[in-house]
Formats: structure tokens, C-alpha cells, sequence
């Protein structure tokens, strides 16, 4: 029986975000390739002509209507052979202008693309661990912004939900966001619009009255019929299910342009270099990283593979993070799938026994490489810091738990780590390990492999070459992968 | 290509019956003249009452220009039949095969042994009753030159293709004046040929070839005019006589069209024509060209050597589930199946293209699996083109079908049609060209609709299986419990497991109710008689392929699906304890999953549990008087439908090569390839599940052993194997490959603008379908690919011998 899983977290759900520039670079992918193959088609065949776009080939996101012509288009990667693109459908089409239209907001400030910035593979633009939004742009959220790339194979929640490696027993999984409460991407696209910590709009009526006097109007009256407005409610789902559209039907959401990418389809450019190779066996080694556990790579449900999910929920139990205001209160815990912000899972009284508590989603590790908000709740800030934190959460819990009762030394050991979350050396002292979780729910806590609950000051699972070795392959995840012309023979994650 | 199929004639339906009264089974019908009506000049036409007897060109012992005690040395008129087969498409059972004999085919002695009757070799045409004489200064070899506008009585149909008949001297001698030039007497020839026998040594073997179970041929029936035999011994020869003739014809065709000899995927080292093509890669594509155009002796013998794979009278494909090469390899929980591994062939880099398992098995019976990536029924989201057109579906409404657990209609959210329409597979294209196939299926419901999942039974009980420790991987303890008391648990079989079942075609063939059959060795096989769910069949055979094996009546093509225990799948199955009712569900000891890549120290009770069955399936393979025949060219295939691929390459040789293209299949308008966009979800298929272990024994005694071929191959790739073991498909023609069996190194350099998905490819080799041949020869830095699940070191360079794995000498 493989090994259920832990979770790795990388982002958090669309909560406050703000700040940003709403329409910041938008480069989308293009797909270099579909010019030699005689142009790509929709499924009906017909031959892409997307007169918005002087690239017939790119049937990603054209500049919103609020900037035209403003996207650069990237630099065509040669690995992007074909193309996937085909045109958007109308209901796409109005998603594409929805996700990138500021107006949506109370603040007049935000959009989607605010947090989802498609320069940053739909994630955080920043390392905020959590975003502003709200009406005044300044309302925190309470969990980190995960990517939407890569969201289009997700099934809706299921407390048995079945493993898409096909073996592992089913448990907890799919569903969106960190605690799997939307059951589809329209559902979830519904969340961050009336959410008062993000773009903080009223009500759906709220929402679909700005889409009324938006410049899009028309389109969306012509992709949702004539009368689409009339019912505020039925144009408020029209609307999410057109935000779902975009995602799903454009390949930007989607591209697999990563050198991992190259490897797995055996192109050109994807022989990974003897660290990667390293790192790659480290990520599956069910001894060391054991991060396929759960981050599964192989062929998963509909036709999926490589996705570096199995959509599972797991408790790892992260640090609290004091950089969330809503922890300035004590009573506030996030547990995930048994609450507070999901309630159909909710503890039957508080420390009454529940196995969902502490449980959040597994994300995929795609483009994790480009993030600097790690886990639901943002506490870890660079992937090494993330990859440590596994490694080390155990054997030396004092490098990420607070310490109370000890001595602060004036100056550390010789040797003693300045990666974790607490860089102060103690003498003494209690260490608060599992800060952010009740202690009724410790039993929840995944045991394996990295996370096997280990004696602290005993050695690590990974070594540190392993570490570094598994830095160098979670590299190769990242999207817009261009070969060197002569690949390096030294320097990082080559030898 | 199907160069024997002929058009239907109903007239020959009538023909048919009326031999059913002949007595051409005994002997006096070929060497002297035959006690009954003597021969006849006067054609008479087919279906007229006139005797088959009448008709079958036997001796007219007083028109004989000499004396047949001395024939060899002195002029002679030879007289003679050329005698046809035509088959009839339709059968609900065994196929139809009519016969006859052709008109206006041109009879002569082949002085210059180029395969026609040329201008100056001494001819004559036969009439149109088949019959032909020939003065002759001396008895010679023969052969009958049938072009395309000689007609076949069996079909009344012109010839479709030239094709040749062949007889050697010595049955021109022995038959004196009753030749019967067909396709038996030419492959007596071609045997000799090919072995370097006689004509003393190869009739016979012939005559043993076509004999089984019941069914008996003697060497004085195996090359007499099967028009005057009768009952299962004609029906013998017909079969073959037309599987013989699709492959002669097959033969000229070569020969006619100038095809270079060996086909191009046979020759060793590889394909010469991708040497210098743009869009390959080089450095395995280096092969210099040296073929010539191809021969009348080569030809005869290549179109049973399609691409190098030999032709296999019967070939059983032994399908398990889910267990990478790691999972098996040298596993202490798999020692029988490790045995046969290393007693016969392997092929090492053996991918699967698909997860789970219903597209992996599409892909097997077809060559693509059509976007399908889940395990659902046949007729989710079939709409429109693809709605599914049998009806009534096989739900509890049905009369008889009250248990059925089928549901009437199917609908998600992905909408992947699951019903594929029109498409070609293996199943329709074996019965096309007058052949059989049969799937055995394990632990049915007897009664069941076989488009349904069998259902649970309580009234069918089984008691546990025990395992002595030392029997299931070292265990130290016994395993299983004797008290333990365990119904018929759902789902034994699965209509998922049915490399046929998503097909319209195979599932509306009028064959297939008839070519569903049972397997036996099940651990309830004997309690099913007490079933409650359906009524069980008058005379029921619980194990069909047991029977099936000792009659001979076994398919060309039988895949066997043992249930979802002895298959190593699991699933969960509970009993009770008959010493303790009160104890609840407890499971049972072998059936419970196990990791598709469990490591060999955890593996599991069931993977024992499926070698065990294995070994018995083979062992009743083995002992059985098929198997024993040596004329009768037999293989079992053990192999997995999938394996684990969580890391690494998930697939090969004809796979999805990219996520980020999408490559929809092909259709042919003409010449060209165009793109066919009507699948919408195809985009999702085909993207492959690992590697997984694959052994091939056969019956041969004289055929390589321990042979281990690591080029990489697929399930396209096998299919393309069984198309050319069966003569399927004609290299020469993509088209005629099924699906993505037909995605070779160099069609896929053809039509890559269409193809993009296997654009900027790094080794177009390993993305390419070929026949499991081992033609390839591994270039000396070449690193075998290989899922990273797979423990072994990679293979580095060639290997150690290029033998083909189905060699049969």
C-alpha cells in the first residue's frame, strides 16, 4: 500500500490580496510549435483565426479590455511543440475579460489577476504571506494564495475519495481551495468575488451590475443570451461558470512548457542533469523525500498525469503564523477541512474528537519554484525553508516552533541552523511544538515519511545534498523552460 | 488489407448443407478412382443438387494418358482442380467458409519459378467446373496462376487479387489424374521450402497441423478436394484452405508490387528507410539500405513472416493487473511466473499506454484507447455518432436480467464518450478474415449479460484459501483461515477488463455473445450452480476453456481474463467465520490490493494468489493435446495491463509524447492524413502507466529460449505484432494498422505537421510503434529508457542476442 500522504502546502486560498498592480504582465503563453503544424483547430475543426490576436497559434489571454495591447507575448519556447490552444469559447472569452477587470472590486483595484497574476503562474505576485483586499484594500486574508494552474483535473470533494494512483486507499480529497469547500472552479470563483477581505462585493446582484456596465457587456449577452442580466442570481453563476471557462479552455492555465515537461515527453532539452536526476530520486524515494507520497506524478484520474497532486488532504501541522492578523486572536485556529471557514466538517464541540481537523490540500508542486509564500498560511518563505521544514520539523522542532521558558544564547553554536523559522538559540525551555493546532487533534497528524515523528536530535530523513539535490529537480517544475543552446557543463544543479 | 474477403453468396448456404451428406470423409477420394459417379465434363452449376462428389475433379481412371505406376518418366496429360474457398461474413459461430473452386484460372508449369504463367511455359485454364488438363512430356511441379479475372464458385465472385496455388511434383505424381491445386497443396510446398523438408514429410505435418480434439485429418484428406469432404473435417480445411489463401494472395501481392524484401521493420538493425529521413533521430536511424525487390520464393514465405513475426495458429494473452516490473521481477510472491519468465521469451521494456485499466485494455483490442481514462461503463456519454446501438442495454429491466448492477444511462462531468463507433480492433478484423477469437472470462455469474459486472452472491460460497507458511513469499505463519466461510463477492468480472467491450463493433458482432466464454479455476467455480441472481443456461460450462482446449476449439486470438482476485487486481472480499457468526466481516486471506510497485519484501498474499493461477492456467495450456501438436504454432503471453509509472517515462511507442500538444487521430482521405477532430477528450487518452513484465512461451521445442528483447514496445506495439502474426494488416499500407498501431518511426516522421505532439521529440525511435520483433539493434551509448519505478540499472547498448522473441526454430 503506497504511503497516504502528507501535504507539502504551497499557496492558500483566494483571500485578501491587494496591492499589486491588477494588470500586471500578462505574458501567456505561445505555442512556438503550432506554426509547424499546419495551425491549430478548435475542436470543431476549423482553423484557429482569432482576429483579436496576429498570433493564430496563441489563443491565450489577450490583453484585458481595460488595456489593449499591452501583453507581451513570451518568447516562443521551443518545447511548447503543437499546440494545445484552440479558440476560447464565448463563455471563455467573458471569463477572460471577468478575470482581468478590476472594476469587479469594491476597491475599484483588484481583480483576479490581482493575486492569480499570470506572470506569476496565476499565483501571489508577492511573499505576502497573506493578501490585502477588502473595500478599502486593506483587509488581510487569512491563508496564502495558491497558484490556479494545473486546477482543471480536481475533483469535487470527497471525504472517500478515491486515489488517483489508483492504489492508496481513499480518503479525503479534491474539491478547491485549501479546505476543498468549492466544488468546482466556478464555485470557487464565487468565493473571492463576495469575500470582504477581497474584492468585497455585496452581493451577487452587486457583482452582475458592475459586469452590466462593464465593456464586456455585450459579449456576455451574446454568450449567455439576450436576457442573461435579468436575473441577477442566474447572471452571477453565468459568470462564475465563464471565469471557470477561461481556466479550463485557456492553455496558459494549463501549458506544461516546464523542463520536466521535456523530460516526461522525451523532447529535445529535457535530459535533466545528474542533480536533477538526484533530486528526482529523492522526490520519489519512499525512504528520503517520500514527496511523490502525496505530490503524485504518475497517471491520475481523467487522463491526468504529472500533476504533483493527488489532491488528498493531510496534517502536517505548519507553524502558527503570527504575520496573520487574524491570529492576533488566540481563539482563531484554521483547521481546514473541519473549519472555521469550512463548516460542514465542524467539530461537534470544541476538542470533540474529528479526523478532518488539521487537514488541508495538497497542491501541486508546478512552478512551486516561483513562489515565495509557502503552505496554507504563508509562514514559510523560500522552497528550501519548505524543504527543511519537513526534513527537520521533527528532529529539530526549536528551528520552527516557538520556545518558551528558555534562554535566549547572546551568540548560536557553530553549526546551528540559520534556515528554519526560529533563528535564536535556546538554553532550556519548552519548545511549543504544533503551535497552531488543538492538542485533540494531534493524533490527526500524518505520520510518514518525512514527517515519521522521529526523536528530536535524531538525523534527518534527507541529507543536506539530498535537500539541495530536490531544490535542483522541484526546479525543473517550473513553466516557460527554455534550453540553454549549450547546456552547462558547472554551476548550480548541473553535476 | 483482407485479401479473402469475399462477397456473401446465400446460394452458398444451400451448397454448404447439401455436403453434409457426403461421404468424402473416406479414402478412396483422391489416389484411385473413386467407386462412386464418375467425373464429370458437364459443369453444373453450384447448388443444383449436383454432388460435391461430382464436382471434385476426381479421376477419371480411363482418361488417363498413362500409367500412373510409372508417371514419372513418361509424357502424361495431368488433370486436375483448382479448388477455392470463399468466406461468408455473418456467422454467429464459427466462420462460414465456402467451397469451390476457381474458373478461368491459368494452370502451367512454372519453368522459370517466377510465380506466373508467362507466355511459353505450357498452360491451360480450367473450366468452369475448376477443371483443367494438361499435356505434360512429364509430370511436373504446378501452379494454378488465378487472376483477377477468374472467378470463384465458392463466392461467384471474380478474384479480387491475383493469387498462386502451388503443387509439387510429388502430389502432381501421387494424385496422378486428380491434382487438386489449392492452398494446402502450396503450403506443403511452402513448408518444404521453408524447412528444407519433402513433400513425404510435409503433408503430413499438414494434416496434423488441422487436426484437434475431435476433429481428425488424414494425410490422404489434408491436400484431396475438400469439396467432397464433409462434417468437422471439411470445416478443418476450409479454415485453414482460407486462412492459406488470404496469405498466398498476400504474397503476390508483394511479389506484384515490387515490394522490397524483408519489410521494412524486419530488417535487422532497423528501419533502413528512416537512414538520412528529416525528423528522425539519428543516431538510431543508421541502417544502410540494401533490400531488393522481392522474389516469388521470398514472398511466398514473408506473408507468414509479416514484419518478422511469425504466423501463430493460436496465440492466449494471459492479462493481469496492475503490477509494475518492480512489483514482479524476481519477486519471492511470484516464483511461478518468474519461472516462466525465464523459460520462455521476454520483453523487458514492455509499456502500458494508458490508466486505469479500461483504457489500457481498449488500447489492447484496438491500439488507442479514444481519450477514455477512467474505468467506466460502455456507455457513458455516448451521444450522438457514438450512441450506443445495442439495445436494449443489458439492464435490470431486461427480461432475465433482474440482477443486472448495469445502469441504462451513464453521464460526467467529463463527457468522455465511452462507446467507440466505427473504429478498427482486432476483434472484427480476426473474424473478417474468417477467423475466430474468444475472451475467457473468469467467476461470470452464471446467466450474466456479458456487458455486465458480475454481481454478489451470497448464496455462492467458497471457504478461504489457506496458504502453509513457506508458501506465500517465506511466509513464516499460516496465512488464511479454513473456518472462514466467503460469499461470491461483486465484481469478479468486470466488463472494464473486456479488451473488446468498448467497442460497438465487437459488441454488435454477430459472433460475440458466442465468443464470450467462461474460465474456470475459480475459487467459487463450484458452489456457482447454487446461484440466485440468474438462471443458469441449459448445459452451462463453467469452464469453457477447459473444454474448449481439449476439443481444439480455441480462437485464433484468445485473450483470458482471470477475475479480479486471480488477477491480481483485488478487490475487497469478506466472509464470516463459521466458528464465530458474531465476529463480523472478516476478509479474506488473498484478495485484498496491494501497490501497484510493492516492493518485493511487502508484497501480498494476492500476488501469490494470481501465480498460482497462473501456473495452473499454463499447466492445463501445457497438458493439453493442442499445445502437444507441434504443427500447431501456439503462445501464451503473460503480461499486465498496466504497471505503476509515478516517475519517469510513462509510456512509449505511440503514446501522448507531449501535454502541451495535441495530436487528434488521423483519417486518410486518398493519400493524405488529415486531422480528425470530432473527439473532443482524445487529448486526455494514451498517456501510458509504466512498465510491466512480458513473457511469451510458446510450444515450439525447436524455438529460442531465454531470449530477452529491451527494445520498447507498447500495447500499440503488440497490437501491431498480433496483426502481423495474424496477417491483419499489410505493412505497406498504414491505413490498414489499427489506430495508433500504425504511428511507426516513419509515419510519424510523414505526417508530423499533423502529429505535433511527437514534434521536437529527443528520440523519435522510442516514441515510435514497431512489431515486438528485435529487429532494432540498441546503438552501443544508447541508455535504455525506463519508468523510474523500475529498479534495474538501465540498460546501456545492444543486447545480448537480437533473437526475435517469436521465433518458432
Amino acid at each position: 500500500m503506497r504511503d497516504s500522504c502528507r501535504l507539502i502546502v504551497v499557496g492558500a486560498t483566494l483571500l485578501g490580496c491587494g496591492g499589486s498592480d491588477p494588470v500586471a504582465t500578462r505574458g501567456l503563453a505561445q505555442d512556438a510549435g503550432a506554426a509547424e503544424t499546419g495551425g491549430p483547430r478548435d475542436t470543431s475543426g476549423t482553423l484557429l483565426s482569432d482576429a483579436s490576436d496576429a498570433s493564430p497559434q496563441d489563443a491565450s489571454v489577450p490583453p484585458p479590455a481595460d488595456a489593449p495591447g499591452t501583453a507581451p507575448a513570451r518568447d516562443a519556447a521551443p518545447q511548447d511543440v503543437g499546440s494545445q490552444a484552440r479558440a476560447l469559447s464565448l463563455a471563455a472569452q467573458v471569463g477572460r475579460d471577468l478575470f482581468f477587470d478590476a472594476t469587479l472590486s469594491a476597491s475599484g483595484a483588484m481583480s483576479c489577476s490581482t493575486c492569480h497574476d499570470p506572470a506569476h503562474a496565476y499565483g501571489p505576485p508577492n511573499g505576502l504571506a497573506v493578501q490585502l483586499g477588502g473595500v478599502q484594500g486593506d483587509q488581510a486574508g487569512t491563508r496564502a494564495v495558491p497558484s490556479l494552474r494545473y486546477k482543471e483535473f480536481t475533483p469535487p470533494y470527497a471525504d472517500l475519495l478515491d486515489n488517483p494512483d489508483g492504489v492508496s486507499v481513499p480518503g479525503p480529497g479534491g474539491g478547491y481551495t485549501w479546505d476543498g469547500r468549492a466544488a468546482t472552479l466556478a464555485d470557487q470563483a464565487k468565493i473571492p468575488l463576495l469575500s470582504s477581505f477581497e474584492m468585497a462585493n455585496a452581493s451577487p446582484a452587486d457583482v452582475v451590475a458592475k459586469i452590466k456596465a462593464g465593456s464586456y457587456a455585450s459579449l456576455f449577452q451574446q454568450a449567455f443570451g439576450a436576457d442573461a442580466f435579468n436575473d441577477a442570481d442566474a447572471a452571477f453563476n453565468d459568470a462564475a461558470a465563464a471565469l471557470q471557462a477561461f481556466q479550463d479552455d485557456d492553455v496558459s492555465f494549463h501549458p506544461f512548457s516546464s523542463k520536466f515537461d521535456l523530460y516526461a515527453g522525451n523532447k529535445i532539452g529535457g535530459s535533466l542533469t545528474a542533480a536533477e536526476t538526484r533530486g528526482f530520486k529523492v522526490f520519489v524515494d519512499p525512504s528520503t523525500g517520500n514527496c511523490a507520497a502525496c505530490h503524485y506524478q504518475g497517471a491520475g484520474l481523467n487522463g491526468s498525469s504529472a500533476l504533483f497532486t493527488d489532491f488528498s488532504f493531510e496534517a502536517i501541522s505548519l507553524p502558527r503564523n503570527a504575520a496573520i492578523p487574524a491570529n492576533a486572536d488566540p481563539t482563531f485556529i484554521d483547521m481546514g477541512v473541519c473549519g472555521p471557514t469550512r463548516t460542514d466538517h465542524l467539530p461537534a464541540d470544541a476538542g470533540a474528537p474529528d479526523a478532518f481537523c488539521g487537514m488541508f490540500k495538497t497542491p501541486t508542486l508546478r512552478n512551486v519554484a516561483t513562489r515565495t509564500a509557502f503552505f496554507h498560511n504563508g509562514v514559510i518563505h523560500s522552497l528550501e525553508q519548505a524543504i527543511r521544514f519537513y526534513n527537520t520539523r521533527d528532529t529539530a522542532p526549536e528551528l520552527w516552533y516557538p520556545t518558551i521558558g528558555g534562554t535566549p544564547k547572546a551568540t548560536t553554536d557553530p553549526g546551528f541552523p540559520t534556515y528554519g523559522l526560529v533563528t535564536t538559540q535556546y538554553v532550556g525551555g519548552t519548545v511549543q511544538k504544533f503551535d497552531d493546532l488543538p492538542a485533540a487533534y494531534l493524533t490527526n497528524i500524518d505520520p510518514q515519511l518525512p514527517l515519521d515523528g522521529r526523536a528530536a536530535g535524531s538525523a534527518p530523513p534527507m541529507t543536506d545534498q539530498d535537500v539541495a539535490d530536490l531544490i535542483c529537480f522541484l526546479g525543473t517544475l517550473s513553466d516557460d523552460y527554455q534550453p540553454p543552446a549549450t547546456p552547462p557543463t558547472s554551476g548550480a544543479c548541473v553535476n | 488489407m483482407n485479401l479473402n474477403r469475399l462477397k456473401s453468396v446465400p446460394v452458398l448456404l444451400g451448397l454448404i448443407a447439401a455436403f453434409t451428406h457426403c461421404s468424402g470423409d473416406d479414402n478412396g477420394a483422391t489416389n484411385n478412382g473413386p467407386d462412386g459417379s464418375p467425373g464429370t465434363d458437364a459443369p453444373s452449376s453450384e447448388g443444383d443438387g449436383t454432388t460435391p462428389t461430382d464436382a471434385s475433379g476426381n479421376v477419371d481412371g480411363g482418361m488417363m494418358a498413362s500409367d500412373s505406376g510409372d508417371a514419372g518418366s513418361q509424357p502424361t496429360t495431368v488433370k486436375g482442380v483448382v479448388a477455392s474457398v470463399a468466406f461468408v461474413p455473418g456467422s454467429a459461430t464459427e466462420p462460414t467458409i465456402a467451397p469451390g473452386y476457381y474458373k478461368g484460372a491459368t494452370v502451367c508449369v512454372d519453368a522459370n519459378g517466377n510465380g506466373k504463367c508467362d507466355t511459353g511455359e505450357t498452360q491451360t485454364t480450367t473450366d468452369a467446373m475448376g477443371k483443367f488438363s494438361l499435356a505434360l512430356p512429364a509430370p511436373a511441379a504446378l501452379i494454378a496462376d488465378i487472376g483477377t479475372s477468374a472467378t470463384n464458385t465458392a463466392s461467384n465472385a471474380t478474384n479480387p487479387s491475383r493469387n498462386v496455388f502451388r503443387a509439387s511434383v510429388e502430389q502432381v505424381t501421387e494424385q496422378s489424374g486428380a491434382v487438386v491445386l489449392s492452398a494446402l497443396s502450396t503450403e506443403v510446398v511452402r513448408l518444404t521450402e521453408a524447412n528444407g523438408t519433402g513433400y513425404a514429410a510435409e503433408k503430413p505435418n499438414l494434416a496434423t497441423r488441422v487436426t484437434a480434439g475431435t476433429v481428425q485429418v488424414g494425410p490422404d484428406q489434408v491436400l484431396s478436394d475438400f469439396n467432397a469432404l464433409t462434417g468437422m473435417t471439411q470445416r478443418a480445411l476450409l479454415r485453414e484452405a482460407n486462412i492459406l489463401t488470404g496469405r498466398f494472395a498476400y504474397a503476390i501481392t508483394k511479389l506484384d508490387r515490387g515490394d522490397l524484401y524483408p519489410d521494412a521493420l524486419a530488417v535487422p538493425g532497423g528501419d533502413p528507410e528512416l537512414t538520412g529521413l528529416s525528423g528522425v533521430t539519428a543516431g538510431t536511424a543508421t541502417t544502410t539500405e540494401t533490400r531488393h525487390a522481392i522474389t516469388f520464393l521470398q514472398a511466398e514465405q514473408a506473408a507468414f513472416n509479416v514484419e518478422a513475426i511469425p504466423r501463430y495458429d493460436h496465440i492466449f494473452i494471459v492479462m493481469l493487473e496492475n503490477k509494475s516490473t518492480q512489483a514482479i521481477l524476481n519477486s519471492a510472491f511470484a516464483p511461478k511466473i518468474n519461472a516462466y519468465l525465464a523459460a520462455g521469451n521476454q520483453a523487458i521494456s514492455y509499456y502500458a499506454t494508458g490508466n486505469p485499466s479500461e483504457p489500457n485494455y481498449t488500447a489492447l483490442g484496438g491500439g488507442d484507447d479514444f481519450g477514455i481514462a477512467d474505468d467506466s461503463q460502455w456507455n457513458c456519454d455516448a451521444m450522438g455518432a457514438n450512441a450506443v446501438q445495442d439495445t436494449p442495454v443489458p439492464d435490470n429491466t431486461q427480461p432475465g436480467l433482474a440482477s443486472s448492477p448495469f445502469a441504462a444511462t451513464c453521464t460526467q462531468a467529463v463527457g468522455t464518450n465511452h462507446n467507440i463507433v466505427g473504429k478498427k480492433n482486432l476483434f472484427n478484423a480476426i473474424t473478417a478474415s474468417g477467423m475466430s477469437w474468444r475472451t475467457y472470462s473468469e467467476s461470470m455469474n452464471p446467466g450474466q449479460d456479458f456487458r455486465t459486472d458480475s454481481v454478489a452472491d451470497p448464496a455462492v460460497t467458497a471457504p478461504d484459501h489457506v496458504y502453509a507458511p513457506g508458501t506465500v513469499g517465506g511466509n513464516a505463519a499460516t496465512i488464511g483461515n479454513p473456518g472462514l466461510v466467503v460469499p461470491l463477492p461483486a465484481s469478479l468480472y468486470k466488463t472494464k477488463h473486456h479488451p473488446g467491450m468498448a467497442y460497438q463493433n465487437v459488441r454488435s458482432a454477430p459472433e460475440f455473445k458466442y465468443s464470450n466464454r467462461t474460465l474456470g479455476g475459480g475459487q467459487w467455480d463450484s458452489a456457482l450452480k447454487n446461484t440466485t441472481k440468474y438462471t443458469i443456461p441449459a448445459g452451462y460450462d463453467y469452464d469453457q476453456l477447459g473444454t474448449d482446449l481439449a476439443s481444439g476449439d480455441v480462437g485464433e486470438l484468445n485473450f483470458v481474463m482471470p477475475d479480479q482476485c486471480d488477477d491480481m487486481h483485488g478487490i475487497t472480499v469478506n466472509g464470516t467465520l463459521s466458528s464465530d457468526a458474531g465476529a463480523g466481516p472478516t476478509a479474506a486471506s488473498d484478495c485484498g490490493s496491494v501497490a501497484n510497485n510493492v516492493p518485493v519484501a511487502t508484497g501480498g498474499a494476492i500476488i501469490t494468489r494470481g501465480d498460482n493461477y497462473v501456473d495452473a492456467l499454463v499447466k492445463k495450456i501445457q497438458a493439453s493435446n493442442l499445445w502437444k501438436n507441434p504443427q500447431e504454432k501456439i503462445a501464451i503471453v503473460l503480461m499486465f495491463d498496466e504497471g505503476n509509472a509515478t516517475s519517469g517515462f510513462n509510456s512509449c511507442c505511440g503514446w501522448k509524447a507531449s501535454k502541451s500538444a495535441t495530436s487528434n487521430p488521423l483519417v486518410q482521405s486518398g493519400s493524405t492524413w488529415s486531422v480528425d477532430n470530432s473527439n473532443a477528450n482524445y487529448t486526455q487518452g494514451n498517456q501510458g502507466h509504466g512498465m510491466s513484465v512480458f513473457g511469451i512461451l510458446t510450444n515450439q521445442a525447436a524455438a529460442p529460449k531465454g531470449i530477452v528483447d529491451s527494445d520498447s514496445y507498447s500495447h500499440f506495439s503488440f497490437v501491431r505484432t498480433l496483426e502481423d502474426m495474424f496477417m491483419l494488416a499489410d505493412p505497406a499500407n498504414d491505413a490498414s494498422y489499427a489506430n495508433r498501431a500504425k504511428y511507426t518511426e516513419k509515419f510519424i516522421a510523414q505526417n508530423i505537421l499533423n502529429l505535433p505532439e511527437f514534434a521536437a521529440s529527443a528520440d523519435t525511435h522510442y516514441d515510435a510503434v514497431r512489431p515486438m520483433n528485435h529487429a532494432f539493434v540498441i546503438p552501443a551509448s544508447y541508455a535504455a529508457k525506463q519508468t523510474a519505478d523500475d529498479s534495474r540499472t538501465p540498460q546501456t547498448g545492444p543486447d545480448a542476442k537480437q533473437t526475435n522473441v517469436w521465433a518458432t526454430k
